[in-house]
Parts: structure tokens; sequence; C-alpha cells
């Protein structure tokens, strides 16, 4: 598998070139989850940051080791001793400037220090200590920047500093939002100085052991640094993730462009494409809603994915995707450009307040009716529409067997459409740098499939290209996913 | 009223459907319990097996007039019979061709089922026969060249030829093929001589709820379900009355009575819900001005428009659920009246019933023949924005 895919070759380069090294590694990791197999299923989850409750943060879900929780400790020890009146008050905002001095050695070594001395980097095997520590300080230095670092602690002096207002509970609301966006800001944060401090902490450890020659030390330090090395590479792919919402599972809707039946044919061929990723992913995959189309295709349609990150990753498919073969429709063998637009809708959990919907506000309608109804009819067609009068939004679901079901399922991604719409709204004016995902303008193509006259798929974003479209059309779409998700972080970052 | 004032009279009634049904009706067992349950009681099942087997004889039915059983519905069925995917696939590759065969024929000729529902229907009976076995994988057996991967299966692939054709050839209603109607949020089983539950009629079930939200006294009180048919309203009802209140299902027809009785065991509702033989309002003797809610589905298909009727409904439905008289209106007319003496002060009712003319001429009847027993008399349309549905309460 890795072997497939590491034949693949990135033509072409992105205004931010990422270490190749790190690349290689980031896209192996990635196809350790996600290889065909059945044992993937059974692979462990990627761990991701937790703290939504911004009490446990530091831990690492799935390591077992409390990555953070040493550096916590020192900190509050600290805490208590300088007697901080506001505990937690002051415990916030401290971490928040905390974060901006820098984690050194004994003998003052930083991780910027070690990444400017550019010391080489070796293979694993080397057992080589700097090696390894450089390494893991590259690691560092792009997880800081898939996270945006620095506006992550602007963000997070900001909240410390909101939720230190006495008068902050008088909106239980708006306090809770505080509260969890602080909680998980603030679990990223321990989370990376944590590891950077383990690191310092495993360089003086061999700096003390070579001066005492205690070799069993110097050995056992070795090894906790390969570890962390290792474990790094996760990190990597992890921070890609970190989104408010990424954790998500999400609805991914396909529409077929004008072109009749070739653009049909393509927008199954597209839902397909991310019903068998979505498989591949061990995700739970529902059909919602099915437009067929007259001859072949589907003119819409609407799947749930279900399962943890399916929308930090699927959200990377939003846009327009353009076809080039040769029609099996046209008797004449000629050539055909067709579009299908992508969409994916987040699905918000149970702490997300839901934008409230009255029930007076909507219309529910049979979707396809005819002649009497009633008892003089039998059909087990049951699809319904519910369209939201104030926002005109609409929802069909027709794959329940039951009119209720259907109706329900339409709730639902009415609900997840209107909270989306919300969300959009709410970015426009924090002015955050949100994808708006509700408005797909056909110009804005994102990937190119070319199965005529040569074959190759290419991301017109990334110039991420593969030259073996069948792959690409079963659900192998990782690596325009990461590749997309990767160039994304650089470019935030690089903007103001 | 306290609806314990009229249990003895149907408890008379009771215990001889509910002793007899599980053993004439569909040749199953009661209903399986719910998980934790079931453990516990195939433990004492084996035990009793192993000690008493050679006693342990099926008890003959207990009714001579019962009418014939047949093969319970496909869901419930036990996966006895094994197959490989590639006559799985076999068969479902002719029934999917036979279904394009059609087209748009049957819904050109009476609004019958085009070739895409009916291969949305195909699904569904895959998804009902197929045990454990992820439809999706099918194309993987085939993908990795292995069509010889054993599949179990809840009918022999015999018997799905024969339903397929019957459901293409015959017309013979899907719901009946498979067994069962899904609606609202349950699974009823049908079979043939019982209405199969409209999508239209999940709606009644609704009409309750807001009537209950907003008035407990009607929440504690006797509903009944007037012509029940498979059991569904009543069901529906019982549920979302949850721990209070209780409902009596009627039905004329003893194939009604014994489907809607073995609905209502599976759903485990027989202390909620009396299911009780005879015409409308006969079983209701004795509760008049009591009852805190009536609702209908009666049939309401004027006679002459019955040789007309889609090909699923004509020819396999049963008459007596449908055919609603000259106008279509003797049934709800009957009802109406039952409503003006059954009904509590306050008592909420609702009718289905054929469309807008039907709605209209209910509502003056009850404003001019039956003057001061109703108010708030209403009509409410379906989602096919059909005017389906009246409703009102009985006069305090």
């Amino acid at each position: 598998m890795t072997a497939i895919f590491l034949r693949r070759s990135r033509i072409g380069s992105s205004p931010h070139p990422p270490n190749p090294a790190s690349r290689a590694f980031s896209l192996r990791s990635l196809f350790s989850l996600a290889a065909p197999s059945e044992s993937r299923v059974e692979a462990p989850k990627p761990s991701r940051f937790r703290g939504s409750d911004g009490s446990a943060g530091g831990s690492v879900a799935g390591s077992g080791a409390p990555v953070g929780a040493s550096w916590v400790r020192r900190l509050e020890e600290a805490l208590g001793r300088s007697g901080c009146p506001a505990r937690f008050g002051g415990l916030r905002s401290f971490a928040a400037r905390a974060a901006a001095v820098e984690p050194a050695t004994s003998d003052g070594l930083t991780v910027e220090g070690i990444l400017s001395s550019q010391w080489t980097i070796l293979d694993e095997s080397e057992g080589d200590w700097k090696s390894h520590a450089a390494a893991i300080a590259q690691s560092i230095s792009l997880i800081k920047r898939r996270l945006q670092w620095k506006s992550l602690l602007v963000r997070l002096e900001l909240l410390s500093t909101q939720l230190n207002k006495p008068d902050l509970w008088d909106d239980p609301q708006h306090a809770g939002k505080i509260s969890r966006e602080h909680g998980r800001l603030m679990a990223k944060m321990r989370e990376v100085m944590g590891f950077e401090q383990e690191l310092l902490e495993h360089i003086d450890m061999i700096k003390l052991a070579r001066e005492e020659s205690d070799a069993d030390l110097e050995l056992e330090s070795l090894q906790a640094l390969l570890r962390m090395r290792r474990f790094s590479k996760e990190k990597e792919l992890e921070a890609l993730l970190a989104g408010e919402h990424d954790s998500c599972s999400c609805f991914v809707e396909v529409q077929a462009g004008a072109g009749g039946t070739e653009s049909m044919d393509w927008a199954a061929m597209v839902m397909n494409m991310y019903k068998m990723w979505a498989q591949h992913r061990g995700y739970g995959v529902t059909v919602v809603d099915e437009m067929p189309g007259e001859i072949a295709g589907i003119k819409r349609a609407t799947i749930k994915v279900d399962g943890e990150y399916a929308f930090g990753y699927a959200k990377a498919e939003v846009g327009v995707h353009r076809l080039v073969r040769i029609s099996p429709f046209d008797s004449n063998k000629r050539r055909h450009t067709s579009f299908a637009a992508v969409a994916v809708i987040p699905i918000f959990g149970e702490d997300f307040s839901h934008v409230q919907i009255n029930e007076s506000d909507l219309r529910i309608e049979r979707f396809r009716s005819g002649g009497a109804g009633g008892q003089s009819v039998n059909t087990t067609d049951s699809a319904v529409r519910i369209v939201h009068i104030p926002t005109g939004v609409t929802a069909t679901c027709q794959n329940e067997r039951s009119q209720h079901q259907n109706k329900a399922s339409a709730m639902a991604v009415l609900q997840s459409r209107l909270d989306q719409l919300e969300m959009a709204r709410q970015a426009q004016m924090n002015a955050q740098h949100t994808q708006s995902l509700t408005e797909i303008s056909w110009g804005n193509q994102i990937r190119s499939y070319v199965l005529h006259p040569y074959r190759m798929v290419k991301d017109l974003r990334t110039n991420y290209e593969v030259s073996d479209p069948d792959s690409v059309l079963e659900g192998d779409l990782d690596g325009f996913i990461l590749s997309y998700l990767s160039d994304l972080m650089d470019k935030d970052e690089a903007s103001p | 009223m306290k609806p314990c004032t009229l249990r003895p009279s149907f408890v008379r009634a009771w215990p001889c459907i509910a002793s007899n049904f599980s053993t004439s009706f569909f040749q199953l067992p009661p209903p399986p319990p719910p998980p934790p349950l079931a453990h516990a009681r195939n433990v004492t099942q084996i035990r009793h097996r192993r000690f008493h087997s050679s006693l342990s004889a099926p008890p003959p039915p207990l009714l001579a007039s019962s009418p014939p059983s047949l093969p319970p519905p496909l869901f419930l069925r036990p996966p006895k019979h094994t197959t490989t995917v590639s006559e799985l696939l076999e068969w479902h590759s002719w029934a999917k061709s036979l279904a394009a065969s059609v087209g748009s024929s049957f819904e050109d000729s009476d609004n019958g089922p085009d070739s895409s529902l009916l291969c949305r229907e195909l699904n569904w009976l895959m998804d009902d026969v197929l045990h454990g076995f992820d439809p999706s994988l099918m194309g993987k057996a085939v993908a990795r060249d292995d069509p010889d991967i054993v599949i179990s299966l809840r009918a022999d692939v015999q018997e799905l030829y024969s339903l397929w054709k019957q459901r293409i050839e015959e017309r013979r209603p899907f719901q009946y093929i498979v067994g069962c109607e899904h609606w609202r949020d349950l699974i009823l089983c049908v079979r043939d001589g019982v209405l199969i539950p409209r999508p239209e009629t999940e709606i009644i079930v609704d009409l309750v709820g807001d009537v209950i939200s907003k008035d407990e006294g009607l929440r504690e009180g006797l509903w009944a379900d007037l012509g029940t048919g498979s059991g569904a309203i009543a069901i529906g009802i019982a549920k979302i009355l949850g721990n209070y209140g209780s409902v009596i299902a009627t039905d004329l027809s003893p194939v009604a009575i014994q489907v809607a009785s073995f609905n209502v065991q599976r759903y485990s509702l027989q202390d909620k819900i009396e299911v009780s033989e005879g015409s409308w309002l006969e079983p209701l003797k004795g509760v008049e001005g009591k009852v805190a809610g009536l609702v209908s589905n009666p049939p309401y298909i004027p006679s002459d428009d019955i040789s007309g009727l889609q090909a699923e409904v004509g020819r396999h439905e049963p008459r007596l659920a449908l055919d609603g008289g000259a106008e279509g209106m003797d049934d709800l007319l009957h009802l109406c009246n039952g409503a003006a003496s059954m009904l509590k002060p306050g008592g909420f009712f609702a009718f289905e019933t054929n469309g807008e003319k039907q709605c209209e001429f209910l509502v003056d009847y009850m404003q001019n023949q039956l003057p001061g027993s109703f108010c708030n008399v209403n009509t409410l349309s379906d989602f096919a924005g059909i005017q389906r549905f009246v409703t009102g309460f009985r006069n305090r």
C-alpha cells in the first residue's frame, strides 16, 4: 500500500512546500490508519486533542501518558506558592502568558535553537540523539504552524480575559461557549508545550548521563526520544484536524452540473467515490436522499457520514469536480467534460447551540404525490420535503421506509443546514478564517479527473496529482485530502 | 371515568385471542423479548427442552374458525436458509430486470409504482431477507472473485423468485410480500385480509399527540381506534400516551383482530390496548359518554370507484376496509353519530376521509344535523395538500 502510494508524485509546487521528510512521514502514518483491510477497523482511532470542558487538558487520548501533566503540575505548584488569590482565573491567564516564554534546557537550548542549528536528521535506526531531537523539533514547529500557534495564544489570552469578568455567567449560554472554546484551546496549548518540555527534559537527561557516564540512563533517554519522534508524526496529522467542528459527523451532498445524463452519471461516480472512501475509513454511510437521473446517474444525492472527524476530512472536498472522458452515452465517442458540485455540512453535537426551529415556520409536503392518496393508493414511496419558510432552506428525505422517519431524517438535514448557515453568518461577523461551505459557485473548480486522452487526477488548489484515476474513484482520496489540509494550514499561518 | 370500569367485559373477549393468536397466526412464537431477558429465557428454554423434550408438542390451535396461517413476515423468520452470493446475485439481477421492464406502465395505467420505486422495494426486500450481511458487501464478494461465499437468508432463493413474481406480475402489494409495513417508528406485521396502513394516517397520531400535550385529562382517559386493521393507530397512540390512559382497538374482521393482537404483543402493549372484535361502536357498550378520544380511518372510497383502483389496492386489499358505500360516507356518518354519544364532554375525535368533498360534508353534517354536539370542528390537510382529516371536540 505504501509502495503504491509513494509511487505517486507530487508535481508542481505549493506556495509553501513543506519539508519532504515530514510529508512522506505523515502520509505514511495516514496510510497506517487507512489501509484498506479489515484491520483498519481495529486500528486505534487517531487520538485527538481533548479538553472541551476545559478541565482535563494536557492528556493525550490513546497514548495513556499525560504528556503535559508534569508541566502543568509544576505550573500549579508555582502558582500555589505565589498565593495567587483568583486561582483559576490566574492560572488561565498565566498559562497563556507562560506559553509565550519558551521552555529551555538547563543550558538554554530551545526548540527554536535546535531548529536553527540544523542538525542532520538521520534515519530513526541510527540512534543519534541530535537526529531524534531535530526531527521532533521539526514536528513541533509544523504542529505549531498547523495550530496557528500565534493566533491561538492571542485568542487564548482574549478568552482568559473574558473568563475573568465577574459578570460572565449572567449569560450562561455565552459563558458556556467561551469556556468550552477556552478549554479546547488550552488543552491544545498545554499538549504542545508539554511535548516541547518533554523533549528538552530528555536532552537534559542525555547530557547529564554523558557527564556522569551513566550508559543506562543515556540509553533510556535515547529510547524515550525515539518514542517521541514516532509519536510526533501522529501529532502532526492530528494537528490538521484541530478545528472546532472537525470531529463532527457530516452530510456529503453531490449535485450534477449542466449537461444532462453525462453529468448525472459523473455525479453518481463522485458520490460513489465518497461512499467508498467513507467505508474504507470505517465510517457509517447512510443514503438520506437521492434523486436519480432519467437515464443514468443522479441529479442530486445526500449521504450521512457517521464517525469521528468525518467533517474534518470531508470538508477538503467542497467545490466543483470536473471530469474529462470519452462519453459512454455518446454514440460518436466524443470527449465530454462534466461537472459535479460537492457540499459538506457538519452535524453539530449535543453541546452546540442549535438554531431553534419553530414548527410554524415549516411547510411539510409529500415529495411526489399523485391521485387521491389515502386508502385509494398503496405506495411505498413516502418521501417528504420540508421547507423552512423564513430562510427558504429545504431538505428532502426519501430513503426511509416510513413517512415519519423520512420526515425525521429530513428534519436532521434541515437542522444541520440551518446551523451551518448560522455559523457562516457568525463567521462573517467575527471575520475569522472560516470557509463558507454553503455557496458553491460552478466556477469554483477544485479538482480535475482526466480519463482521456491521458489519465490523471489533479487537485487545482494544491497541484497534488495522481496518475491512477481508478483508485481515486474507488475512494482513495486521503492523499488529496491531506495535502489540501496541510496547504490550508500553511496559508492560514502565512496570512496575518 | 376510570378505564378499569370497563375492563371485565373486555377481559372476557381477550384471553382466547391472547392465548391463541400466536400459535395460529404466522406460526410464530410470541414476539422476541428484549435482549437482556432473551438470554435468560433462552437458558430456561434449553433446560426445559433437555428435560421434557419428549413431552413438549406444540398446542393445537384453539379457534377452529381461525384464518389459514401464513408464513411469518420475512424479517421475523429465523435465518435458516443458506445460499451463495452468486445465486443471490443471479436472483437479484433477474428481479431488477423484471422491475426495469415495468418502466412507467403501471404508473400510466393506474398510478402504480414505476421502475425506480420497484427497485427501491427490491433493496428493502434484500434488507429483510438478508441476515447480518451488508448488501453493499455483495459487490465486494464479486470484486474479490469469491462468488461462492455462503450467506444465510430468511427465505430460500426459490421463494424469493416466487415472491418477486407475485409483486410484479400479480401486483401483490410489497407490504404483503415482506409481511410488514414500516409506519411511523413502528414495524407492523400485515397480511392479506388486513388494510396496509397508509403514510397519511400517521398524522392522526400526531394530532392526538398535540391534543394530549395540551390536556392532561384527555391523556389519562380511554382512547378508541375503531376499525383498527393492523392496530397501527392504536399502537401509535398507546406509545404517545406513555404511562397514562388506555386504548381500545376494535375491528369487525377476525383477521384484523389477530393481526392487531399480534402487533400489540410485539410491542408489549397488551396491558395498554384492548383488541376487541365487533362492528364500530358495539364493543364500546357501557362506556357511552366516557371516551376521551375517538379516532378512525374507516372505509371511505365510494363503491363505484373500487373497480378503478390501483391494482395493488383493488385486487389485493380487503374491500371491507375500503368500500364506504355509495358516497363513501356510510361509515363516516355512523362514526359521527357515535362520537356524539360516546365522547365525554371535551373529548376529541379525528377521522380520515377521502378528501375535500367528504371533509366539507362531514363538517356541514356535524354543524347542521348534530347541532350543539361538537365544537372546534376543523379540516386538516395531509402532506400532499389534500384535505384529509376532520377533527373536533365534544361540547362541554
